[in-house]
């Protein structure tokens, strides 16, 4: 079964330490959230993910085709090469080039490049906007616009899983509820595996199939879909790190 | 007609000193090139470069000994000056990079020592006189009416151009090109894009060291050097990086024929001593009316 487990992982900056064995599973063809409340380290387990911040302790292994790798030693263009893309937090497009450079500077990695053409235009068919704007520099785009052109972005490499970072912050409530859209369009055009950091639980779990709680640098709880309309308070609870009953 | 002899004389001097001007600046600005890459775009401090450029004149006049053409030694050196700025980038990044980033103060300072150790392996390699390339096309001037130009002038002045011009197409038209232009604003991009941002460094230092050779071909074609003669130049090329806009190339084209013109007016009307302040002069007046450089966007 092709998925992503990352297996007690603890992680930090300098002495101090964010993540303690967090452990969790994503399979392919799912969309997960990752919630929790601002500072409880979920920015820094997509970050371990994707190589820009090192594991202290644990692994993450991309069990992909029958082949199981370690990414913990990785650095992140070993990894985004190896299949994993993240939507980072602030977006982290170049300001001061196209949207279509910066699109074709993420589809010029030697694994994809033979394929570029075909990436631009699935990611163009995918969000007509950014056909649009194509000549457009990337800065001059609205927040909203520029969330698009990262999600598309992190298409360009191919992934096999793309990590999201709170896409919705800093962003007006109706865009919001716009690039939320295409994510889940996205998800339903190609199967996208998905696993995606949010604060605001009910938009994320309207869109996803499972949600990690985060809190205090652990995983809280685990809850589907299906239990999220009954346990709204325990989802309160868990967020705010608070005791779990069973 | 008493009057219009003196009135001849200035106009010929007048365009003499605009036509030597623009040439001059031609040959600045492809001093200033390599600069233009690891200062204005990479935002590393390379003061060395005006020192490197002198290491590929030197490069150029070893091969001049043997009957080498002075442009096909630059193009020979290429590859090897490429070598040589892979090898610095290393070791600046080695010493800075990997430690979480290294300040404008401490880059300074290598590279200032860099530059040292350069000149005094030319100076210890090649004595401190000063050296010239003999060709046959070095001696002898074009004459269009009032108008005299030199070879020695004409053809690094047009070689800079090409250079430039051939820097700007990689740099705006290739991906490797964009990942380049793109490191220095956002080097997660780059991580994102599955690409090493620090072999991307390194490549964008090999180009700018590879066009010190070429840089140093037009120099010595322009006159003759000693192991020092980089520290003439520093000031200058600073100046037509940080006016011309960080990273801004074709800027730094028109910037470096600008002070040129300027130089060799203030050079024949006033005084040729006042021509080092003039490229100073222009930088503080450029940056007094547009803080980001004439050819810089806006921030």
């Amino acid at each position: 079964m092709n998925r992503l487990i990352i297996d007690n992982l603890s992680a930090g900056y300098g002495a101090v330490s964010v993540l303690r064995n967090v452990s969790l599973e994503l399979n392919e063809g799912e969309m997960v959230a990752l919630l929790g409340m601002n500072g409880n380290g979920k920015s820094t387990l997509l970050n371990c993910v994707l190589g820009f911040v090192r594991a202290s302790a644990g692994r993450i292994l991309l069990e992909w085709n029958g082949k199981s790798r370690d990414l913990t030693r990785l650095q992140p263009h070993e990894i985004v090469r190896l299949g994993l893309s993240i939507v980072p937090e602030g977006r982290r497009l170049v300001p001061n080039i196209s949207v279509e450079d910066n699109l074709k500077l993420a589809g010029s990695n030697p694994v994809v490049r033979d394929r570029m053409t075909q990436n631009l235009s699935y990611c163009f068919d995918t969000f007509p906007l950014l056909l649009e704007r194509r000549r457009q520099i990337a800065s001059t785009m609205s927040g909203g616009q520029q969330q698009l052109l990262a999600i598309a972005r992190s298409l360009m490499t191919l992934p096999k899983i793309v990590v999201i970072d709170e896409p919705s912050v800093g962003l007006a409530p109706i865009v919001v509820r716009d690039v939320l859209a295409a994510i889940e369009h996205l998800r339903a055009k190609s199967g996208m595996t998905i696993l995606m950091a949010e604060q605001s639980f009910f938009q994320a779990i309207d869109v996803s199939s499972r949600a990690y709680i985060l809190a205090h640098g652990s995983i809280q709880r685990e809850f589907r879909r299906s239990e999220g309309e009954i346990a709204h308070e325990d989802i309160r609870k868990a967020m705010l790190g608070g005791v779990i009953q069973h | 007609m008493l009057a219009q002899g003196p009135i001849m004389l200035s106009i010929d001097i007048l365009v003499n000193a605009l036509v030597t001007g623009i040439l001059l600046g031609s040959v600045y600005a492809a001093l200033a090139l390599g600069l233009a890459i690891t200062f204005g775009i990479l935002h590393i401090p390379n003061i060395a470069h005006p020192t490197l450029v002198i290491a590929g004149a030197f490069f150029v006049y070893t091969l001049a000994q043997w009957g080498v053409d002075p442009i096909l030694a630059a193009l020979v050196g290429l590859v090897p000056f490429y070598l040589l700025g892979v090898a610095l980038y290393l070791f600046y990044s080695r010493l800075f990079e990997r430690r979480g980033g290294a300040n404008v103060l401490q880059s300074l300072t290598l590279f200032f020592g860099l530059s040292l150790v350069i000149e005094i392996l030319l100076a210890l390699s090649f004595g401190s006189e000063l050296k010239s390339v003999n060709v046959f096309y070095i001696g002898s001037s074009l004459r269009l009416g009032i108008l005299t130009i030199p070879y020695r002038l004409l053809i690094p002045a047009l070689l800079a151009p090409v250079m430039i011009g051939a820097v700007w197409l990689y740099l705006s038209r290739t991906n490797t090109g964009t990942a380049i232009r793109a490191v220095a604003h956002e080097e997660r991009a780059l991580s994102i894009a599955g690409l090493n941002p620090a072999s991307i460094k390194r490549h964008a230092f090999g180009i700018a060291t590879a066009t010190a050779v070429v840089a140093g071909a037009a120099l010595i074609m322009v006159g003759p050097i000693e192991p020092f003669s980089g520290r003439f130049q520093i000031g200058r090329v600073f100046a037509i990086v940080v006016l011309a806009g960080m990273g801004s190339i074709p800027g730094s084209l028109v910037i470096a024929i600008v002070i040129g013109i300027s130089e060799a007016l203030v050079s024949s009307y006033l005084n040729p001593s006042w021509s080092p302040g003039v490229a100073f002069a222009i930088l503080l007046l450029g940056l007094a009316l547009r803080p980001q450089g004439l050819f810089g966007a806006a921030r």
